[in-house]
């Protein structure tokens, strides 16, 4: 008899060796289920009725359900609605400005009131959308062309390049945007040019490594997928493969994150201007209006305030719509990949 | 040895119903299921994905995700109806009445906790940490099979290897003695040797402590083996269920029968193997098609500081195949199997040796001439759902060889993929889905189609089938030796899994740690294994004794 | 642990070079002339320019010049300021005041952002969660100096809850209002962050099976939630340490706080580049000692991290 022969204590006979399979003890039913409440199906069968959707067109259609995607876009529309033709929004003319009506209260024609040297302050909000937008976009766009394109050559190639760009990184990580930006707007170069453009190269110089770094993760998750790999062995060259492939698997992270910080640079830029660096006097904006506002805020608080609203409302609507954008292209929410 | 006297079952699924409810509606996971669990006895749930097996144990413990409910019926644990029972009953089952053992090792300890800081709470939970509570851990753990358990209680999971991490969630699950024991999959993510070491000793344990097993799996050989009884789900509702033995031996269910004909492990055992289509070709006279002689990778693996090691991967590995057979190299996770793919398919550089295809060189190709290599062998890669770009549509997909290659005009190439999805059992209207909206399977045929696409000599298939359902499987094997029969195509087939290898290959080169320890026909490994390693890799296919 | 720590320090020395590099190169080395901003655009005579380009090194090589403020920052010989005070005299009386800021900010963000984030988490969908999300969002959307007048104005000047602008002294007390300014933002982003990682970790396996063990709710979430949860909200408290003391300027400002972001900014008005360097050297050191502190704490939090 084998050694490993185990022994049922209660009744003192063999237990078969469990390689062999188990008899039980207790009597089992034999059950079989009525074949026609149980029919097969084919194994594996391919579904040919509804309309195929690629990712994008399924996150299209998840996203124009939700109110938070509708309403930031609307919104997000109007502005930029407002920023392209604001003599459609305002009949006043924001650059006449009448001393007796300083600190007037709103009446017909000028529901929001005017300002210190009585400037129509609905005027000025109206046709200061233009400056906070374009700085907001021209910042977003070039922070992604540059950072994006270096976090995909960092995180495509590894190598050397990955590890001076990770150092670069962190070296502009320990200056935070607004320090940075600051410094920067205080250079001789900078100071005695004040434009718009200062403002978006300052932003720009300080915003790259973050998208730079969110770009890498992405690319390098989408580097190592078998589909890469498959398409290198089809012959694609390894450049080709990374136009192809790689970056459009990478986007969706960078679009939310770019959509988010659209309106973050547009927080920066107010802030910048408020500290007095940032937009020059004469260019007409939140920011400038905010600081202007914040000495007359004890006997005036509505000239702060409704720069202040417009703002934030156009910060929220491109932060929703991240939001917005993250949840309907979750990797987590979609099939598979 | 069996009692007339019917003693109470300790669990009793009656009538179950379980209702996920989603977006699109609910979806009824189980229904109508009916089964019992007797004290001490191992029940096993037979089902492919989505057949309803884990949904119906996880009702037992109370843990269904949070959009799932059940519906209709009752779940008796020891008389007491707890389909709808409160948390606060449950936390008291849990443990001591009821353990787990869940599927995935690598994510079911809690990283940031010592191994015996989780057995301890364990304890501590179900009142039964006693005065020596650290004792008791260790205790428990070497009861489980781990050598050193006082040592290896102050370790983290992340420096215990899979099957270590799964002795210490059994170590868990039998912690608090309960009487029943659910084991969700407990070794499908495991090497089969490893698999049936750890099989083994929770049979022990669980026989010794007098415990019912609840045992999920989707391997019917496997279940057959481990358990006195199997209940079969397919779409949610039970098919067939009766004595384990009488269930392999006498299936009645359709399903029951096409999953046990689908099962590589048993069907293996049966012997339904390949047959050759080139056995006119003696080996010797014919130069072979690919010629791989004193392969070696080595890895340099940084040990911080400037500090290298080096690692061989991959270990003077020499082997040939002939055109229009199939060479399997077997072997079990980190043996260097699918290296030797990377290299033969030249997306790694080798270390040393010679990879000769159709008498030429590969590795110090010119980019011209490994442009048409590539046109020649094409891969096929294991994650269904990463072999595939999610961008492209299935049309772009199959095209996209066509186009790098330049073949054909927009017209020819759009043809051409309709042919293809043919070859493939795919109708032509998928080419305008995109691979989110297929199966795994269906997947796996559009990368079929996209190799086939430039009339390659051999297709390199890096675990093709391993994620695939048995019987999705055994569809895509099929369809892989019909495609060889009509184009006389040649496949390197890496895989770990030897009950496959039977199905599709003419020659085995079994792999160890980098090394080839056996080489030869598919009759002489499965038959005649002269290495030790080869016949415990055979003996721990699961169902090996039992048809 | 230490050879982690070794590497770590290792890492961050470049970092701190390379920053204070990038900020001496911006200031001295980009056109425009500082001395110029030095005179405030009056005419000078060359006499006067050249002492003053001696004294603050830029006769010589631009290596030279940076390798001279490396030294004098690491030996905290940080020069004097236009009115004759010397920096590190000033600094040592406006830095008291900004830790204290900084620390309360990060308390405020640090307890609420968790306790916040923690609640909505685990309530995913419901009322609260829904509440605090939209809270969130507007509070990012807003500027922090508009927040800043908004509460001065209400709990400072109309409510009278406390005195509107903080004192010389600068108490705890007095602290509280610009500190739940600074971090407010900061604190939204807490909630939120705390908020998906609870999420992900509530579904994650390990949390099913601790409770598969007969383990009470109340343990799997304090034990298994709640610390796998604090670990990106512990890395993210640190890399915001850089936006506090980018935001204590404008906060600084609005509270008329004695601070360095108040020193700063007067320094950058006046066009002291020389003292703006010396200032914002001392900040990247504190930005990469805090860092280094973040990544130990980090390492405790996650055994995994000691050994990589």
């Amino acid at each position: 008899m084998p050694e490993n022969q185990n022994f049922n204590p209660e009744d003192g006979l063999p237990i078969s060796k469990v390689r062999a399979g188990k008899v039980s003890k207790y009597k089992i039913e034999h059950f079989v289920a009525p074949l026609d409440e149980t029919p097969l199906q084919a194994v594996d069968s391919v579904k040919e009725t509804g309309k195929p959707l690629s990712m994008w067109a399924e996150a299209w259609r998840s996203l124009r359900k939700q109110p938070l995607f509708i309403i930031s876009a609307v919104l997000i529309l109007a502005v930029i609605v407002v920023a392209a033709f604001p003599q459609l929004f305002s009949s006043q003319d924001p650059t006449y400005c009448a001393l007796e009506n300083s600190n007037e209260p709103g009446r017909a024609g000028h529901i929001m009131g005017f300002n210190l040297q009585g400037c129509d302050i609905y005027a000025r909000v109206i046709y200061g959308t233009r400056a906070s937008l374009l700085v907001g976009i021209f910042t977003t766009l070039i922070v992604v062309v540059v950072g994006g394109a270096l976090g995909a050559l960092a995180g495509f190639y590894g190598g050397w390049i990955d590890a001076i760009l990770a150092r670069l990184g962190d070296i502009f990580f320990a200056l935070p945007l607004i320090l940075g930006a600051i410094i920067v707007m205080q250079l001789p170069a900078f100071r005695d040019n004040r434009s718009v453009w200062t403002v978006i190269v300052t932003l720009a110089i300080f915003g790259w490594p973050q998208l730079a770094r969110i770009t890498r993760g992405a690319v390098i998750e989408a580097r190592d997928a078998d589909y890469v790999k498959a398409s290198r062995a089809l012959g694609l060259s390894r450049f080709h493969s990374l136009v192809k492939h790689v970056i459009p698997n990478s986007l969706a992270p960078i679009i939310v994150v770019a959509t988010v910080n659209l309106g973050v640079y547009i927080v920066a830029e107010a802030t910048l201007s408020f500290l007095g660096v940032g937009l020059p006097p004469d260019v007409m904006s939140w920011g400038n209006d905010i600081s202007l506002a914040q000495q007359q805020l004890r006997s005036n608080p509505m000239m702060l305030m409704w720069p202040a609203l417009f703002l934030s409302v156009t910060v929220l609507s491109f932060i929703m719509l991240g939001d917005a954008v993250r949840d309907a292209l979750d990797p987590k929410a979609r099939k598979g990949a | 040895m069996t009692e007339t006297a019917t003693p109470k079952p300790l669990l009793e699924i009656k009538d179950l119903a379980i209702t996920f409810s989603t977006p699109d509606g609910p979806v009824h996971a189980v229904r109508d299921a009916n089964f019992t669990v007797m004290p001490g006895e191992t029940v096993a749930i037979v089902g492919e994905s989505g057949s309803g097996k884990s949904t119906s144990a996880l009702a037992a413990i109370g843990l269904l995700a949070g959009n799932g409910a059940v519906s209709s019926g009752q779940i008796l644990f020891d008389g007491e109806d707890i389909a709808h029972a409160s948390e606060k009953r449950f936390v008291e089952l849990r443990g001591n009445h009821i353990g787990m053992v869940p599927q995935d090792p690598m994510s079911n300890l809690n990283p940031v906790w010592k191994i015996g800081f989780q057995v301890k709470e364990t304890l501590k939970a179900n009142g039964l940490a006693g005065d020596n509570p650290k004792e008791r851990v260790a205790q428990i753990l070497a009861d489980a099979g781990l050598p050193n358990p006082e040592v290896r209680a102050g370790q983290y999971p992340h420096e215990f290897s899979g099957g270590m991490r799964q002795r210490a969630l059994i170590a868990i699950g039998l912690a608090c003695r309960p009487r029943l024991l659910i084991a969700d999959e407990p070794t499908s993510a495991l090497d089969v040797t490893v698999q049936q070491q750890i099989l083994d000793h929770l049979d022990t344990m669980t026989s010794e402590l007098g415990t019912a097993v609840l045992l999920i799996t989707h391997d019917l050989g496997l279940a057959a083996e481990r358990a006195e009884k199997v209940v079969v789900m397919y779409k949610g509702r039970v098919v067939e269920y009766g004595p384990a033995l009488d269930i392999l031996r006498n299936p009645q269910h359709p399903y029951t029968k096409r999953l046990i004909s689908s099962a590589p492990s048993l069907s293996a055992q049966r012997g339904d193997k390949h047959e050759a289509i080139v056995d006119e070709i003696v080996p010797g006279k014919v130069e072979p098609l690919l010629k791989v002689k004193n392969l070696t990778k080595i890895y340099d693996i940084r040990k911080g500081f400037g500090k290298k090691e080096k690692f061989t991967a991959v270990d003077n590995v020499s082997f040939e195949i002939l055109k229009g057979t199939t060479t399997a190299v077997v072997g079990e996770s980190g043996s260097g199997k699918s290296t030797i793919a990377q290299m033969v398919l030249n997306l790694l550089d080798k270390t040393e040796g010679e990879i000769v295809f159709d008498g030429e060189q590969i590795g110090n190709l010119s980019e011209k001439n490994l442009f048409k290599y590539r046109r020649r062998v094409q891969p096929i890669f294991q994650d269904p759902y990463g072999s595939l770009d999610p961008m492209f549509s299935i049309y772009r997909t199959i095209e996209e060889p066509l186009r790098i290659h330049g073949i054909g005009n927009a017209a020819s190439r759009q043809k051409k993929v309709k042919e293809l999805l043919e070859q493939v059992s795919m109708p032509a209207s998928t080419m305008h889905r995109f691979p989110n909206e297929l199966s795994g399977g269906q997947r796996q045929r559009i990368a079929i189609a996209r190799a086939l696409a430039l009339q390659p000599e051999m297709i390199v298939c890096d675990e093709a089938v391993s994620a695939l359902d048995v019987l999705v499987q055994a569809q895509v094997l099929e369809l892989l030796d019909e495609l060889q029969r009509e184009m006389g195509l040649t496949y390197l087939f890496i895989t770990h899994d030897l009950a496959v290898v039977r199905q599709i290959a003419d020659n085995v080169c079994v792999m160890e740690h980098g090394k080839i320890v056996e080489q030869g026909t598919a009759d002489e490994i499965f038959d005649a294994p002269k290495s030790e390693y080869t016949r415990n890799l055979l003996g721990a296919i699961p169902g090996a004794s039992l048809i | 642990m230490l050879s982690f720590m070794l590497k770590r320090i290792a890492q961050l020395i470049p970092v701190f070079i390379g920053a204070t590099l990038l900020v001496y190169f911006l200031v001295f080395a980009t056109p425009g002339n500082p001395i110029d901003a030095l005179s405030g655009g009056k005419p000078m005579s060359d006499a006067t320019r050249s002492a003053l380009e001696a004294q603050y090194n830029l006769d010589k090589p631009f290596w030279v010049q940076y390798g001279l403020y490396l030294k004098n920052l690491v030996t905290f010989d940080l020069g004097t300021s236009f009115s004759g005070q010397e920096v590190s005299a000033l600094l040592g009386r406006a830095f008291p005041v900004t830790a204290r800021l900084a620390i309360l900010a990060l308390l405020i963000e640090g307890v609420f952002g968790v306790i916040f984030g923690v609640i909505a988490g685990m309530r995913k969908g419901k009322w609260f969660d829904s509440t605090i999300l939209v809270a969130s969002l507007i509070v990012i959307a807003v500027p922090t100096f508009v927040l800043g007048f908004v509460l001065q104005f209400v709990i400072g000047v109309k409510l009278e809850w406390v005195k509107p602008t903080v004192s010389g002294a600068a108490t705890w007390g007095e602290l509280f209002l610009p500190a739940l300014v600074l971090g407010l933002v900061s604190l939204a982003y807490v909630v939120r962050l705390t908020r998906t990682s609870v999420i992900e970790n509530k579904s994650a396996d390990f949390v099913r099976t601790a409770t598969a063990k007969g383990l009470s709710r109340n343990r799997v979430v304090s034990v298994h939630i709640l610390r796998n949860s604090l670990i990106p909200v512990v890395t993210f408290l640190g890399a915001d340490l850089g936006s506090l003391m980018g935001g204590a300027i404008v906060t600084e400002g609005i509270f008329n706080v004695p601070g360095v972001g108040h020193l700063l900014y007067q320094a950058i008005q006046k066009g002291e580049t020389p003292t703006v360097v010396a200032i914002v050297g001392v900040l990247v050191i504190i930005f990469v000692v805090a860092n280094l502190i973040v990544d130990m704490l980090y390492a405790l939090l996650d055994p995994r991290i000691r050994y990589a």
